[in-house]
């Protein structure tokens, strides 16, 4: 079941096309990654999925209901983890949720047991009765998820939730949102850190200049992109091997030695792995051999481009 | 009744709100020790003490100032850092505005009252009428809590937002001519009397100390003849701010 | 200079600080004079509040420099602590000076009876002294930029009251009267006394000193806490 999705949606801003046109289903039990360089629209897609911002043209619909997408049923199933810490500093951790429960209506027993829950999810039960304001950077992450939590929303917009913490927190936010996967919560995750999309996603889309780009599973992008692979052969003798021949190979499109090392870029599932390891052997011993595969890093970069990304007041 | 539920947070806030606290409880009960100490014995022509009028003017200017934490605290929720959970949340938010103004004018007037009850319990002032000046003192915070509101939604900076609220809260004490007397002009003098809030409070409490409740009723109505015709700019404003 | 440029061009960035810095000097020029207190017109005793302000509004730089690590970056530059402070507060003098100046030169065009207008530059000049280095010292000890102000805000409207800027001393109790001397404030209003009964001007000398005696024990204060 589709759980949210956007159609040919546009928003500008003066001239420019935050959402340029753009398309995108979320389909139940999923964790969609979202990526994209600064300015790319990731927080402007987030802002008009969720209703805060209006969009110029197109059709949004959650849950089913694109008459009506942002009625108070379904923000009721909706939740979203803001990339801004957005806590009370003047109230407890417990009150805060107690807060945030009140207003998506739970009420005495049931609100007490949501809060206690999610504070015992995000691992803060012992700081229950604490003021944020003392929490450091990953506390304050955490308890900034768990707002979030108290509504066991069925679809859960986490925008850049692990910006500037420490390693534990991440893991433990990363474990959350698994855990919550597995709770039936559809989760669509926005962060620029590539290694938690390819822990976490089972489906990842790239966004850039306001257009979706490329999307499918982890494994589809890397395929889609792997048009070379580099091997890396460490030798014992590598002014002995005979460069001209391994380039010679079909499929061989650059070999060059530095000190002991041999770098083949080989068109990728050409195999010619075997080829060129059988030249090398006849001329050098060879101790050790490193084929370097892409990952969804090189895929983002050969997508969306290497050059910088700097714009005046990015959303 | 989801707002409701959040009436309680929204006092507790103010209440752990030390800044506040500071600003509006203990400066004006350590000015007003300190000035019970200098103008102890000291009577004006009529025969009253001087410390009366005072403590009754800054106990009123006080309320001036109120408004700034519902402005704060709306500008915190609705329109900056928890804006968007707020707008993504199933609740009404033009009512938990509304709401917050309330908690707030309480909270400004409930601190008006208490140092009332200061001055009357530790510095030994005799009020009046406490009904009456309560009335003037709740009047005071709701007017300044409106006024607060039309400017953070009036504005797009919140930082002019309290500028301008601070201009509205020494503007009248200033015109008042609390601190130095005002030009003999007819604009200074409609604003240094039935253009002024805090003239008019002060005014009306005065009016009935000696008995002449027409001319209390008439400069406390004009307060809330104030109140009157900002409160349906506010919801336009804050309407028009929250779509 | 380079830091002493910044220090400046960053005080005048701010519209709120531009305005303050430039608007609330003129209007004290205008202020109407009281019937036998205050000893100038209004707006001359005041300008003493406004300097306490401005002087607090300025150095909030300084803690905004160390609440976000700017102080941190430039403590591992090729740049002393006191070459940093020093500039900074060199710029914050300038201003200073240059508002007590708009304020003696405006009154004296303005028509002001300012009896010596130079006693009264120098006045100034010294309780903005005082009045930097109580704030480098106050901010010192704060982490929070806006509590720091608020508090500041608080005591300087008690130490206007106490040292008789706000009503004559004349009417305190002994008791208060005692306790004023050990204010700032009242070294600033007995200046302002000073000046406006003509007196020798070794008593000018006498507060001028004394004032600058404050600023170096604030300023000693202020400036051995590193602020990091």
């Amino acid at each position: 079941m589709t759980l949210a999705s956007m159609q040919s949606v546009l928003k500008r801003y003066g001239s420019c096309a935050a959402l340029d046109y753009i398309d995108l289903e979320i389909h139940e039990g999923e964790i969609v990654g979202l990526l994209g360089p600064n300015g790319a629209g990731k927080t402007t897609l987030i802002q008009a999925l969720t209703g805060i911002l209006p969009v110029d043209q197109g059709r949004i619909s959650l849950f089913g209901d694109s008459r009506n997408p942002f009625s108070d049923a379904n923000k009721q199933k909706l939740g979203l983890v803001t990339q801004e810490i957005a806590v009370f500093e003047e109230l407890t951790a417990k009150e805060g949720l107690e807060f945030f429960a009140g207003i998506y209506g739970l009420r005495r027993e049931e609100k007490k047991k949501r809060v206690a829950e999610a504070l015992e999810f995000v691992g803060l039960s012992a700081y229950a009765n604490k003021v944020p304001h003392k929490f450091s950077g990953g506390m304050k992450r955490r308890l900034n998820i768990a707002c979030a939590l108290t509504h066991r929303p069925r679809l859960l917009i986490m925008d850049e939730p692990t910006v500037g913490i420490d390693p534990q927190s991440r893991n433990h936010i990363l474990e959350s949102v698994q855990k919550l996967r597995e709770q039936g919560t559809t989760i669509l995750y926005t962060t620029h850190c590539m290694e938690e999309v390819q822990e976490i996603a089972s489906r990842v889309v790239i966004l850039d200049q306001g257009q979706v780009v490329k999307e499918g599973t982890v494994q589809q992008l890397i395929e889609t992109v792997r048009h070379e692979e580099t091997i890396i052969f460490d030798v014992a003798d590598p002014l002995g091997i005979p460069l001209r021949q391994v380039e010679s190979i079909a499929g061989v499109s650059q070999v060059s030695v530095s000190g002991s090392r041999i770098t083949v870029i080989s068109a990728a599932g050409a195999g010619n792995l075997d080829r060129i390891l059988s030249v090398v052997q006849q001329h050098s011993g060879v101790l050790g051999i490193q084929a370097d595969k892409p990952n969804l890093e090189d895929v983002f970069l050969t997508l969306t481009g290497k050059q910088l990304r700097d714009r005046e007041g990015s959303r | 009744m989801r707002v409701l539920s959040t009436v309680r947070f929204t006092l507790l806030r103010l209440m752990r709100n030390y800044i506040v606290l500071l600003l509006l409880l203990a400066v004006p009960i350590a000015l007003l020790t300190v000035f019970s100490v200098i103008l102890s014995g000291m009577v004006d022509e009529a025969g009253r003490p001087y410390f009366d009028q005072t403590a009754l003017t800054m106990v009123l200017a006080f309320q001036l100032f109120g408004g700034s934490t519902v402005m704060s605290y709306l500008n915190e929720d609705l329109f900056a850092r928890n804006r968007e959970r707020m707008t993504v949340a199933p609740f009404n938010r033009t009512l938990y505005a509304f709401s917050i103004l309330l908690a707030g004018s309480a909270f400004s007037f409930l601190l008006g009252a208490a140092i009332m009850a200061y001055t009357r319990l530790v510095l030994g002032l005799v009020w009046a009428n406490w009904g009456w000046t309560l009335y003037l003192i709740a009047l005071m915070a709701v007017l300044s809590s409106i006024v607060c509101v039309i400017f953070v939604c009036g504005v797009k900076s919140f930082s002019t937002a309290e500028r301008l609220s601070e201009v509205y809260g020494v503007g009248f004490v200033l015109l008042a001519g609390l601190f130095f007397p005002m030009p003999q002009h007819a604009v200074f003098e409609f604003m240094g009397s039935y253009g002024n809030p805090l003239t008019l409070s002060v005014g009306a409490v005065r009016a009935v100390e000696i008995g002449n409740w027409n001319e209390a009723w008439f400069q406390a109505n004009i307060v809330l003849a104030a109140i009157g015709f900002l409160f349906p700019v506010m919801l336009v404003m804050g309407r028009r701010r929250l779509r | 200079m380079t830091i002493f440029y910044f220090t400046l061009k960053r005080s005048f960035a701010n519209l709120a600080n531009l305005i303050f810095l430039t608007a609330a000097p003129i209007a004290c020029i205008f202020l109407p004079a009281g019937e036998g207190w205050p000893p100038l017109a209004y707006g001359y005793a005041y300008f003493g509040i406004v300097i306490l302000f401005v002087a607090i509004r300025l150095a909030q730089i300084m803690m905004e420099d160390r609440v976000k690590g700017i102080l941190k970056r430039l403590s591992v530059a090729p740049v002393r602590y006191f070459s940093y402070l020093g500039q900074h507060l060199l710029a914050y003098a300038v201003i200073l000076i240059l508002q007590s100046a708009v304020v003696v030169l405006g009154g004296w065009i303005a028509g002001q009876e300012l009896h010596r207008p130079w006693a009264l530059f120098a006045l100034y000049v010294s309780f903005s002294f005082a009045a930097l280095a109580m704030a480098l010292a106050w901010i010192s000890v704060f982490r929070s930029k806006d509590a720091a102000f608020l508090f500041y805000m608080s005591l300087i409207v008690l130490a206007a009251l106490l040292g008789g800027i706000i009503l004559p001393l004349e009417i305190f109790p002994d008791l208060l009267r005692r306790i004023a001397v050990i204010l700032p404030t009242f070294w600033f209003a007995e200046g302002l006394k000073s000046i406006a009964s003509a007196q020798p001007f070794a008593d000018n000398v006498r507060i001028n000193a004394t004032l600058c005696l404050y600023a170096l024990v604030f300023l000693v204060l202020g400036s051995t806490r590193r602020m990091q």
